[in-house]
C-alpha cells in the first residue's frame, strides 16, 4: 500500500483546483485501488481521501466525476466502509438531494451506492432515518414508478434500494399502508422487461412485505390483488383447457402463444418464495387453491430446469395439493417446532443442500 | 285579546264572524283559483316559470332585474349565476344548471377558483345528463386551471370509466392520488378501472384464442376437402385471368386454395356448415330438390361415408312426404341426379353410392358449400319431360 508521504501527495491532488490531467490520473489510480478489498480497507483509514473524492463528484469534468462515483460505489460494496461513508464523511444527505433532481446526470450511480449502503440492517436503519427527512419513501416510489423521471438515468437501482429498505418494519408499514395504495403501484414491475435489476428489486420488496402475514388477506384481496403479478412471470404459453382457464385469475386466462417466463432463475425462486409465504395462513391457502394456482405450478414444473428452483416449486405444490394441517398449526409461520424435530429438519436441509450442489456439479460438468 | 271572553264578547265575536261572511276583504284570493295565484307569488313558488313576463310576474321580474343588473361586478354576477346553477342542479334540472354555469363562465371574471368550481359543477351536470365527452372536457379544463382539484379529477376518472376507456381512467386516478394520496374515492375508482381493464384484456385474449381455434378448424376442413379432391365452386366473380386449358386446373386449385369461409358460408342461409368429426370424417349439409313439386329437403349433416339410401330409407321409408300428392315417391321408384351446369349434363347416381364417392366425381362442384341433388320418380310424366333434351351420364 501507499506510504504516508505518497498518500499525502495524492490527497493534495484531489482538490478542484488541481490540473485536470493530474486530477484524472489520481482518480483513475484510486479507482483501481478501490477495485479490490485491500485497497478498500486502506481507504477506510483515510476518511479525508473519501471526503475529497466525494467533493470531486461535482467536478466539471464528467470523466472525473464518474470515476469518483465509481470509487464510492466500490467502497460502499464493502460493509466495513459503511461507517466511514455515512457517519464520517456524511455524504448521504447530499446524495439524496441530488437524487431528487430530475436532471442530475449521476442519479444511477447514487442509486447503486444507496442500494449498497442499505444491504445490511445496521446502516440501513441509519440511512432510512436520513431518507425520511430528505426525500421520503413516497417520493422514492414516485421516482421509481414515473417513466423517464430523469432523462439521464434509468433509476433501476431504486428497486433494490427499496427492497433493502423493506427489511425494516417501518418501511414495510409505509408500503402497505391501506389508505395510501403504494404497493399497488409497484406490482406491474414484476414483468418489467427492460431490467432484471428493477424486476428483482420489486419482487424483493413484495417478498419482504409478505413476511408480515397480518397483511396477507389485504394483499390477496381485490384492493391489491398481488397474486396475478406473482404468477404471471411464472406462467407460460402452454394451452390450457377451458375449464382450467376459467378457474384462474383473470390476468392469467388465455395467455398467448408467445408468453415468455421470467428468464432469471434467482428471480423465479424469489417469486416462488413469495408465493410460499402467502400460503402461511389458512385463508391464504384457500385463496390460492380457489384460484387454481396449482395449474400454473404444474406447467411451470414441467418447464423448469434449474434444480434449486424446482425444489422451491415442489415445496409450494405440496402445500397447494396437500391436506390442511391439523388444528393449532394453521399458520405455518407460527408453528412451534419441537427441538428434536428441528434438529431432524436441519439435517434434512443440509442433506438437501448437498444434493443440490451435487446436482449442480453434475450439470456443470456436462 | 287580553281579557277572557265573556258573554258579551262572544256576541261581538258573532257579529265579527258574520261580517266576515258578508264582506269580502280587499285583494282577496278567489276561491276558485287561489292555488294559481299562490304560485305567482315568488315566496310561494314551487317552480320557476321558463319565461318571466313582467306583466304576469312583476315581483319575479323585479328580483331578476336585481340579480342581473349591469351595475354589478362580473365576479358578483358570476357568483349569483353559480348559485342559480347550483339551485337548478339540486332540483336535478341539469340543462338549466348548465346554462347558468355557462353564463357565469362567459363573464370571464378572472377568478380561477370560481372558474374551476363552475367547470367542475358543469361537468357534473353534463355527467348526469349522459354528456360524457362534454363532462370530460370540462373536467379537463378545470384541472388545467387548478391542477390537483379533487372533484375535477374524480369526475374525469368517472367519465373515462363510463366511456370504457379504463387505461385513461387509471391515469386520472393516479394523477389524483399524487395530490391526494389517501382519497378513498380515487383509490376505489382506480381499483375498479384496473379490474375492468384487466377483464377487457382477458376478453380480448379469449376471443383471440377462440378465433385461432376456429381458423384451425376451418383449415383442417379445407385440407380434408382438398385431400379428397372435392371441388368447391366460388359463389360470385368469375376469374379475371385468361382461361387457357392449362389454367383450368390452376383455376380450380386456386378456387380451393383461396376459398376461405366465404365459399363455405352455407351456414348463412341454412344455418349449417360442413364439419370434420373426431374420426376425421366430413359431414356435409345436403340439399335434395324435387323439381316436380318445387320442394326441397335439407339434411344438415350428411356423413360422407353414408349412402343416399341410408337417408332415403328414413325420408321415404315409413311415410311419404305430404307434397307427394300422387303418392309415387316410393324408395324403389326414386332416381337421383346431380347437375353439371357448365356442361349442361345430368349425372345419374346409384343411391347405394356413398356421398364421398359422388363428391369426388370429377364433374361434381359443390356450390355455396352445400351439395345438391335432384330426385325424380322413375317413369313419371314429369321425369320424361324433365329429362328430354338433356344429356344424361352415368357416374
Amino acid at each position: 500500500m501507499l506510504s504516508d508521504s505518497e498518500a499525502t501527495e495524492l490527497l493534495s491532488f484531489l482538490t478542484p483546483a488541481t490540473r485536470p490531467d493530474v486530477k484524472g490520473h489520481t482518480t483513475s489510480y484510486i479507482l483501481g485501488l478501490s477495485g479490490n478489498r485491500d485497497g478498500c480497507r486502506f481507504l477506510r483509514t483515510k476518511p479525508d481521501f473519501i471526503a475529497a473524492l466525494f467533493a470531486l463528484t461535482s467536478d466539471p469534468s464528467i470523466a472525473i466525476a464518474k470515476d469518483c462515483y465509481h470509487i464510492l460505489i466500490n467502497l460502499s460494496a464493502d460493509e466495513t466502509l459503511h461507517q466511514v461513508l455515512v457517519t464520517d464523511v456524511g455524504m448521504v444527505p447530499s446524495l439524496l438531494k441530488n437524487l431528487k433532481d430530475p436532471q442530475y446526470p449521476f442519479s444511477d450511480q447514487i442509486c447503486t451506492i444507496l442500494s449498497n449502503l442499505t444491504r445490511h440492517e445496521k446502516t440501513c436503519k441509519t440511512l432510512f432515518k436520513v431518507l425520511q427527512e430528505e426525500v421520503g419513501l413516497a417520493q422514492l416510489v414516485d421516482m421509481l414508478c414515473t417513466e423517464a423521471f430523469n432523462p439521464h438515468a434509468k433509476l433501476h437501482y431504486l428497486a433494490p434500494l427499496l427492497s433493502n429498505l423493506t427489511q425494516l418494519p417501518e418501511a414495510r408499514r409505509f408500503l402497505m399502508d391501506k389508505d395510501r395504495g403504494v404497493v399497488q403501484r409497484l406490482l406491474p414491475f414484476t414483468q418489467f422487461q427492460a431490467s432484471a435489476v428493477r424486476r428483482g428489486g420489486v419482487i424483493g420488496v413484495l417478498r419482504n412485505c409478505c413476511f408480515d402475514y397480518a397483511n396477507h388477506e389485504w394483499l390477496l384481496s381485490d384492493q391489491v390483488d398481488i397474486l396475478p403479478f406473482l404468477l404471471l412471470p411464472l406462467a407460460g404459453p402452454e394451452e390450457l383447457s377451458e375449464e382450467d382457464n376459467e378457474g384462474l385469475p383473470v390476468d392469467l386466462q388465455y395467455l398467448p402463444e408467445d408468453k415468455k417466463r421470467e428468464e432469471d432463475p434467482d428471480i423465479r425462486k424469489m417469486l416462488l418464495e413469495t408465493l410460499m409465504l402467502l400460503t402461511a395462513t389458512k385463508d391464504g391457502r384457500r385463496t390460492m387453491k380457489d384460484k387454481n394456482v396449482y395449474v400454473i405450478m404444474r406447467e411451470f414444473h414441467r418447464w423448469e430446469k434449474d434444480p434449486r428452483v424446482t425444489t422451491a416449486c415442489e415445496k409450494l405444490v405440496e402445500v397447494l395439493i396437500g391436506d390442511e394441517p391439523e388444528q393449532g398449526m394453521e399458520n405455518l409461520l407460527e408453528v412451534n417446532i419441537p427441538d428434536d424435530v428441528q434438529e431432524k429438519l436441519k439435517e434434512a436441509d443440509v442433506r438437501e443442500q448437498r444434493e443440490l450442489e451435487a446436482e449442480e456439479e453434475r450439470t456443470r460438468k456436462q | 285579546m287580553a281579557s277572557p271572553a265573556t258573554q258579551n264578547d262572544s256576541d261581538d265575536d258573532d257579529v265579527f264572524a258574520e261580517a266576515f261572511k258578508r264582506h269580502k276583504y280587499k285583494n282577496a284570493f278567489n276561491e276558485e283559483n287561489w292555488e294559481e295565484e299562490f304560485d305567482k307569488i315568488p315566496m310561494f313558488m314551487k317552480t320557476v316559470p321558463d319565461e318571466i313576463d313582467p306583466n304576469e310576474y312583476p315581483e319575479l321580474a323585479h328580483i331578476q332585474a336585481i340579480i342581473h343588473d349591469e351595475d354589478r361586478t362580473p365576479a358578483e354576477k358570476a357568483q349569483s349565476l353559480k348559485d342559480e346553477g347550483n339551485a337548478f342542479f339540486k332540483e336535478k334540472n341539469y340543462q338549466k344548471a348548465i346554462v347558468a354555469y355557462t353564463a357565469a363562465l362567459k363573464n370571464k371574471c378572472g377568478d380561477q377558483d370560481l372558474d374551476t368550481v363552475l367547470l367542475t359543477n358543469r361537468a357534473a351536470a353534463h355527467f348526469h345528463l349522459g354528456n360524457l365527452r362534454s363532462s370530460l372536457n370540462d373536467a379537463t379544463t378545470a384541472k388545467k386551471i387548478t391542477p390537483g382539484h379533487l372533484k375535477a379529477l374524480i369526475r374525469g376518472a368517472q367519465c373515462c370509466m363510463e366511456l370504457r376507456n379504463f387505461a385513461t381512467a387509471i391515469q386520472w386516478c393516479e394523477e389524483g392520488l399524487k395530490a391526494h394520496p389517501t382519497d378513498k374515492k380515487l383509490r376505489d375508482l382506480r381499483t375498479a378501472a384496473d379490474k375492468h381493464k384487466r377483464s377487457a384484456e382477458r376478453d380480448a385474449r379469449k376471443a383471440k384464442v377462440k378465433e385461432k381455434k376456429l381458423n384451425n378448424e376451418k383449415e383442417a376442413i379445407m385440407a380434408a376437402i382438398k385431400e379428397r379432391g372435392i371441388k368447391l365452386l366460388q359463389s360470385v366473380k368469375p376469374c379475371q385471368s385468361d382461361s387457357d386449358a392449362e389454367d383450368d386446373d390452376k383455376e380450380s386449385l386456386t378456387a380451393i386454395a383461396e376459398l376461405s369461409l366465404d365459399g363455405l358460408s352455407s351456414h348463412k342461409a341454412t344455418g349449417a356448415q360442413v364439419f370434420l368429426d373426431e374420426q376425421h370424417n366430413l359431414h356435409w349439409p345436403v340439399l335434395f330438390l324435387y323439381p316436380e313439386h318445387q320442394q326441397s329437403d335439407f339434411i344438415s349433416a350428411f356423413c360422407e361415408n353414408n349412402s343416399f339410401l341410408d337417408h332415403f330409407a328414413v325420408m321415404f321409408g315409413e311415410e311419404l312426404p305430404p307434397w307427394d300428392v300422387d303418392r309415387k315417391y316410393h324408395l324403389q321408384n326414386l332416381q337421383l341426379f346431380f347437375e353439371d351446369e357448365e356442361r349442361e349434363a345430368l349425372y345419374k347416381v346409384d343411391p347405394e353410392t356413398s356421398l364421398l364417392k359422388v363428391l369426388q366425381h370429377k364433374r361434381f362442384f359443390v356450390k355455396v358449400g352445400t351439395p345438391s341433388f335432384i330426385i325424380l320418380v322413375n317413369g313419371s310424366s314429369f321425369w320424361k319431360q324433365f329429362l328430354t333434351g338433356k344429356k344424361i351420364r352415368a357416374l
